[in-house]
């Protein structure tokens, strides 16, 4: 944690470019039922409409709630990831509004005593003040066509965590770097299910506080700041003050649009849900879901650092991806930890970020990467190839063995000085242009020869037999 | 007939499950039964809607239980399969439930048939059942009279009906003990809690229970001990071992009764010394009595009509005409519609609610009203405790007037209105239960004794009521 700038944000005093912000991020969670009723959490499958539905999430006459308290334990794993103090006692209450979403016009939410509160997350060397942590019920999902808005209720009711900060970020950049790590934290406790969207809170210069709703994922949340810090300022320098208001984030035309009018806060009449009781969290249960909870990311790099003694970037990189730290913690058993850390941040991440495919969904299997790895560590492989095996793997879907065989990738050259002695001899021209002294020319016959070795030659050797030839 | 001899008649809820049980002709049972009870909606409507159909089609797969053939009513507000459930509301006109009510559900299963659904203030919203959407039921014993409420048409038909039948009511504020005081007929409203609200459209949730009205305190205890018992899908519901037996008998001379000095004041003369009248009696059988206080009385009625309301406004906000019940043709901004649907369904009533539980709950009201209110709630259940600890059971009048004629309703003020359940709201916020019996008669007119004992003290109540019973009416026991 960087001390200096946790004291700043503590005093909650604004930096010289003014700017103070505010998230309330939005989680689904992944318990399988739904967080007031038995219902099937629709983040597990692909359900036809109004299909995972029964009276209590339709808000039918007579239903009532009752509580799942899986998503209860996955409130308080959430917490205790975030440094929060748990509630000894908590209840619910009853937000009232009117939206077509609601299948009963006010949503049950916790309001006087949040599940969590007080805690901190470190993104960037910055640590970011944990205002409260709540569970919530998502209201019904709407799908706007051609014949008008349809409500879906299967999404009415999957349990919601909302996580919110104090005004402590003073940049889009901070704010992004937070959501990531967030996101990674839920990653590594295993409890996200899906949506994850993001209000935020924004002020320049003590000014009045714009909410922009709506935010998806990280990308966009640098996006909508960054485009509401240059609405605000161009409000005032042409002498204007920004008012205290609530903008949606219009993603497609990535601006802020105004939403509700400037009249104030909407205002939503909270009473004591009256139909649940209040829960009191068994210290046992507390003790056992801390007993359980998953290593989290900044445990994950101080072993990574200390336990494989990697290098910060490489460990930072595998452990910003749970699927790869987990992967590279099997490979590392049987392949050199340092060449394992550096192909797995490396080409491996490479790869699967140009599909856009994680590793789960990339079809590799572990146990292709530690045969290629433990190749290329015996010298059976050159580093371009088995960077090319790894491209071929994902397209292919096959293991090594076969993709090397297939593109001939590896093997044994009958005669290196031979094949450089037919490189040479078929590009004249830059025999002469290296005598010349131009060192490019001495680059592209060591090229031919990779070409003409289809890379089973590594690169110095080519260069030192081209030499040996010529000079 | 095969109880041709004496009629159905003088028969106790559990001597015609015996009789049903026993092979008697339920088809011929319900024949008769449904005849008179078409001819008692012609003359006081105390019916929302008649099962009539799903009654013939339940009989033959009526299942041998403690009910066997019993037919029952439901307060319009609690939901039945596949029959019509309004809540006295025309904004749930047509509305008809996929799901019974956990304690119909119960009913069902012990074997009782389901009549139809009784007359209410719409979601409860009234002490004289004037506020029905579907009309107004009549008190059996003067039609110029109201039945009370809200329950009021589940205590007009067990008066009326002069056939085995219980009731399954609701009490939220007072709406099982005022119209079984106004009907001359036994109501019993069970500690909150005890029976499962699954399937209640709620009125004020916290408050809201589901009870009996029956010509009998052992007609009670039967429904009440199919009906009550822990519930999962409450999540509010007791859990605890289910009673399954209410029948024990109480010595008096080992109950201590107490005269709360608060419920006599303001109350009318001739209603105050009949309730005198039946507890000297009691004293006279050997129980103790002596005076006690219950000194927050003062602040019930103000508690309970905040947070009933402010629970009703949220309860209410969900009928907009979107998914159930009432709607319109969509035009305009989706606010605007759900406007003209509650402007256009809503009684009065519901709309004064509305605004006056929005307003409790609102910032800047909040901390004055909604909280505060609860504050006072404590206050009155402080006050039952303590005087729990001297007494078993306390007496009071049920309502502090006779069923009053529908002409001089008409010209009482909302906050007159209110205060007509004086002594019932602090027993309600408290949750206990109670058990309001007849007592004599002025003018005429049936007098309500208002029995309250601890939570989940059922069997003391009942008890009482049963020597009560005895005293005045000797019922030949099943
Ligand atoms: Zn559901």
């Amino acid at each position: 944690m960087n001390a200096k700038t946790g004291e700043l944000a503590m005093a909650g005093e604004a930096d010289p470019a003014g700017i103070m912000i505010g998230l309330e991020t939005h989680v689904q969670l992944n318990t399988q039922s739904k967080l007031f009723c038995g219902c099937a959490n629709p983040v597990h499958q692909d359900a036809e409409p109004n299909t995972l539905t029964c009276p209590t999430c339709l808000g039918l006459p007579g239903a009532k709630p009752r509580v799942n308290e899986r998503a209860i334990a996955s409130g308080i794993a959430v917490g205790l990831g975030l440094g929060c103090q748990l509630a000894k006692e908590m209840f619910f209450s009853r937000k009232t509004y009117f939206y077509p979403d609601m299948s009963k016009n006010f949503q049950i939410t916790q309001y006087e005593v949040p599940l969590a509160a007080q805690g901190s997350l470190e993104a960037q060397g910055k640590a970011i003040r944990i205002r409260r942590v709540h569970l919530e019920e998502d209201p019904a999902r709407l799908v706007h066509g051609p014949r008008g808005t349809l409500a879906d209720y299967n999404r009415s009711g999957v349990p919601l965590l909302e996580i919110v900060t104090e005004p402590d970020f003073r940049s889009p950049a901070e704010a992004r770097a937070y959501l990531q790590k967030l996101e990674l934290i839920l990653a590594y406790l295993g409890v996200a299910g899906g949506i994850f969207k993001s209000d935020a809170n924004i002020s320049l210069h003590g000014g009045e506080r714009v909410e922009v709703k709506n935010i998806t994922g990280t990308k966009e949340i640098e996006q909508a700041l960054s485009y509401e810090i240059v609405r605000q300022s161009s409000l005032a320098r042409r002498g204007q003050k920004a008012v205290r208001e609530t903008r949606a984030w219009n993603p497609d035309l990535k601006i802020t649009q105004e939403m509700r009018g400037k009249e104030g806060e909407a205002e939503y009449g909270y009473i004591f849900e009256p139909d649940l009781t209040r829960i009191t969290l068994p210290q046992e249960t507390v003790a056992k879901i801390k007993a359980t909870l998953p290593e989290l990311p900044d445990q994950r790099y101080a072993r990574f650092l200390k336990h494989y003694a990697l290098p910060p970037k490489v460990a930072e990189s595998l452990v910003s991806d749970l699927d790869i730290a987990l992967l590279f913690e099997q490979v590392a058993k049987e392949v050199d930890p340092k060449v394992a850390g550096t192909w797995l941040a490396g080409y491996l991440k490479k790869t699967l970020n140009y599909n856009e495919l994680s590793f789960k969904a990339s079809g590799l299997q572990p146990s292709w990467i530690v045969w290629l790895l433990q190749l290329f560590v015996r010298g059976g492989i050159t580093d371009r190839n088995a960077e090319m095996a790894i491209r071929r793997m994902v397209d292919e879907q096959l293991p090594p063995q076969e993709i090397i065989q297939k593109h001939g990738l590896a093997g044994p050259v009958e005669d290196p000085a031979l094949l450089v002695r037919k490189v040479v001899e078929a590009n004249p021209r830059a025999v002469e242009d290296f005598r010349k002294g131009e060192a490019k020319a001495l680059n592209y016959l060591v090229g031919e020869g990779i070409k003409a070795s289809k890379g089973r030659v590594d690169a110095a050797t080519l260069r030192k037999l081209v030499l040996q030839l010529l000079e | 007939m095969r109880a041709a001899g004496r009629g159905y008649g003088g028969m106790t809820a559990r001597q015609f499950v015996r009789e049903a049980q026993g092979g008697l002709d339920l088809r011929e049972f319900y024949s008769e039964f449904f005849s008179r009870l078409h001819a008692l909606q012609q003359d006081y409507r105390l019916l929302v809607t008649m099962a009539e159909q799903a009654a013939w089609d339940a009989l033959p797969a009526s299942r041998p239980g403690p009910l066997r053939g019993l037919p029952f009513s439901v307060k319009d507000n609690i939901c039945t399969q596949g029959i019509q459930s309004t809540a006295g509301s025309r904004i749930l006109e047509g509305y008809i439930p996929p799901f019974d009510a956990t304690a119909v559900a119960r009913t069902k299963h012990a074997g009782g048939i389901l009549v139809g659904k009784t007359q209410m203030d719409e979601f409860g919203f009234g002490t004289f059942s004037t506020n029905s959407g579907y009309g107004v039921p009549k008190n059996p014993l003067d039609p110029s009279r109201s039945c009370g409420g809200s329950s009021g048409g589940a205590a007009g038909l067990v008066r009326a009906l002069d056939l085995p039948h219980v009731a399954m009511a609701e009490s939220t504020g007072g709406s099982i003990s005022c119209p079984a005081a106004f009907c001359g007929v036994v109501g019993l409203t069970p500690t909150y809690g005890l029976v499962s609200r699954w399937g209640l459209i709620d009125y004020a949730n916290s408050l809201d229970k589901i009870g009996v009205l029956a010509r009998s305190v052992d007609d009670c205890a039967l429904l009440l001990e199919q009906m009550e018992g822990f519930d999962t899908k409450d999540s509010t519901s007791l859990k605890r071992a289910r009673t399954k037996d209410y029948r024990q008998e109480l010595d008096l001379r080992k109950v201590k009764i107490g005269l709360p000095k608060e419920y006599f004041q303001g109350v009318d003369a001739g209603i105050a010394r009949t309730v005198q009248g039946a507890v000297d009696a009691l004293e006279r059988e050997g129980a103790k009595v002596q005076e006690v206080s219950l000194p927050h009385t003062k602040y019930a009625l103000a508690a309970y009509y905040v947070i009933a309301t402010a629970e009703a406004s949220t309860n209410l906000a969900k009928y907009c005409g979107m998914r159930y019940g009432q709607t319109l043709p969509l035009e305009g901004k989706f606010n605007e519609f759900f406007s003209r649907v509650r402007t256009r369904y809503f009684g009065d009533e519901a709309k004064r609610r509305i605004i006056l539980g929005t307003f409790a709950r609102m910032a800047g009201y909040r901390d004055q009203l909604y909280l505060k209110a609860f504050q006072a709630r404590t206050l009155v259940i402080r006050d039952f405790e303590r005087a729990f600890k001297q007494v078993d059971v306390l007496a009071a009048p049920t309502m502090p007037l006779l069923a009053p004629k529908f002409s001089e309703i008409a010209s009482l003020t909302p906050v007159e209105h209110y205060q007509m359940d004086i002594l019932t709201v602090a027993p309600n916020l408290a949750g206990i239960p109670q058990l309001s019996l007849p007592c004599g008669e002025l003018q005429g007119l049936p007098v309500g004794l208002h029995l309250l004992a601890d939570h989940l003290n059922e069997s003391a109540l009942l008890g009482v009521g049963r020597a009560w019973e005895r005293l005045t009416r000797p019922v030949e026991e099943g």
